[in-house]
């Protein structure tokens, strides 16, 4: 059973060729796979954990120039607001005057019309009393 | 030293036969090798480097088939050689302990899955190479050559200081282990599968059928587990070569 001879060197030559070979075949070569790989999955949660950072200060960003952009609209509507009261408030005025004055104007030209039509009412009146005076005169 | 001739049995059950300690021989040059053990493992041998090759032709970036498992392995051997040697050291000795654990795994079950006893040799029987202590010792050997090359080459001669720290009350303990290592080592791996190699073929041998099922998955767990155990000790020895007694960060 205990049995030494060139078994012995010559196995563990064999042995030390075995390391050479898979060393060559196995070792180097999917070690080199691993490596890359564990590298290739770590850049690549890199650049994702750097995008994701950045696109979530992008939002960051949107949302403040979103809040800026809602108060500015508020404004505007409010200046557009009291700009519009204004310009209503005086057209409105002036329509009022304006409506004043042609009422003033048709008033002053009923007065002037209805002098002329008491004037002629006056001559007329005249006139038919004068016919009727004239009538009971000749009829005495 | 043979087992005792069960003859009575072995007209019907040629499987069961134990030939420990019988092989078949070649001869060198003038020096004589067992040749069983080489045929073996260069099947072993063979089986890792097509297997390798195989997975290896078209590496893509997310794996499939026979490359994930073969990933999956070295990711297993990394691990261990990581665990024993320490983040900073464990890489230039993956090769080395990975292919300890895997020479050793493969071996042991191939002699415990394979039915080598269906091919006649002239003399001894094929098994698993881990079976015969030329092969335990020569692995052994290696990692001693592999600790002490680590130690020198990371310390110089500031490694010898490992054997007088932290006292040199335990210089000769210290010089014991250097030979305790890798006997200890040896003949666990030899002992465990030469041992459960035995034990299957006397239950063969005394009950054919289902009975030394149990044994022989206890069998594959022993292997595993040896092999484990052996590239474990391998890279726990290499990494106290490293870091010698003084600084204890293990």
């Amino acid at each position: 059973m205990f049995d030494f001879d060139a078994t012995l060197p010559l196995m563990a030559i064999q042995f030390l060729i075995l390391v050479v070979l898979l060393d060559k075949l196995f070792y180097t070569p999917f070690g080199k796979t691993l490596d890359d790989r564990s590298e290739y999955v770590r850049s690549r949660r890199l650049t994702a954990q750097e995008r994701l950072d950045s696109s979530k200060k992008l939002a960051e960003q949107y949302e403040a120039e979103l809040v800026d952009a809602r108060k500015e609209g508020q404004s505007i509507v409010a200046t557009a607001q009291a700009e519009a009261q204004k310009v209503a408030s005086a057209e409105i005025a002036e329509a009022q005057q304006v409506a004043q004055r042609q009422r003033e104007a048709a008033q002053q030209e009923i007065d002037q019309q209805k002098q002329t039509a008491m004037a002629a009412l006056d001559q007329q009146v005249d006139q038919l009393s004068n016919q009727i005076v004239e009538k009971l005169l000749t009829a005495a | 030293m043979m087992m005792p001739n069960f003859l009575i049995f072995s007209n019907f059950l040629s499987l069961a036969e134990l030939e420990v300690g019988r092989h078949f021989y070649w001869d060198l040059g003038g020096f004589s090798l067992h040749g069983q053990v080489f045929l073996t493992s260069w099947f072993v041998i063979g089986l890792l480097v097509i297997a390798t090759v195989l997975a290896g032709r078209d590496r893509k970036q997310i794996p499939t088939g026979l490359q994930n498992f073969m990933e999956y392995v070295l990711e297993f051997i990394r691990d261990l050689a990581k665990n024993q040697l320490g983040e900073k050291e464990y890489r230039p000795w993956v090769p080395f302990i990975g292919t300890l654990f895997l020479f050793i795994f493969v071996s042991n079950w191939s002699g415990a899955l394979i039915p080598w006893k269906f091919i006649e040799l002239p003399e001894g029987e094929l098994a698993a190479p881990t079976g015969d202590i030329n092969t335990t010792v020569a692995l052994a050997l290696l990692v001693s050559l592999a600790y002490f090359y680590a130690g020198f080459k990371k310390r110089g001669l500031g490694y010898f200081s490992k054997y007088v720290e932290p006292t040199p009350i335990l210089l000769p303990i210290a010089i014991l282990e250097d030979f305790t290592k890798p006997l200890s080592l040896s003949f666990r791996l030899f002992g465990n599968i030469l041992a459960d190699e035995l034990v299957v073929a006397v239950l063969v041998l005394l009950v054919p059928l289902f009975i030394p099922i149990p044994v022989m998955m206890l069998g594959l767990f022993t292997s595993a587990i040896q092999a484990l155990v052996f590239a474990t000790l391998a890279g726990a020895y290499i990494h106290e070569a490293l870091e010698g007694h003084g600084d204890d960060d293990h």
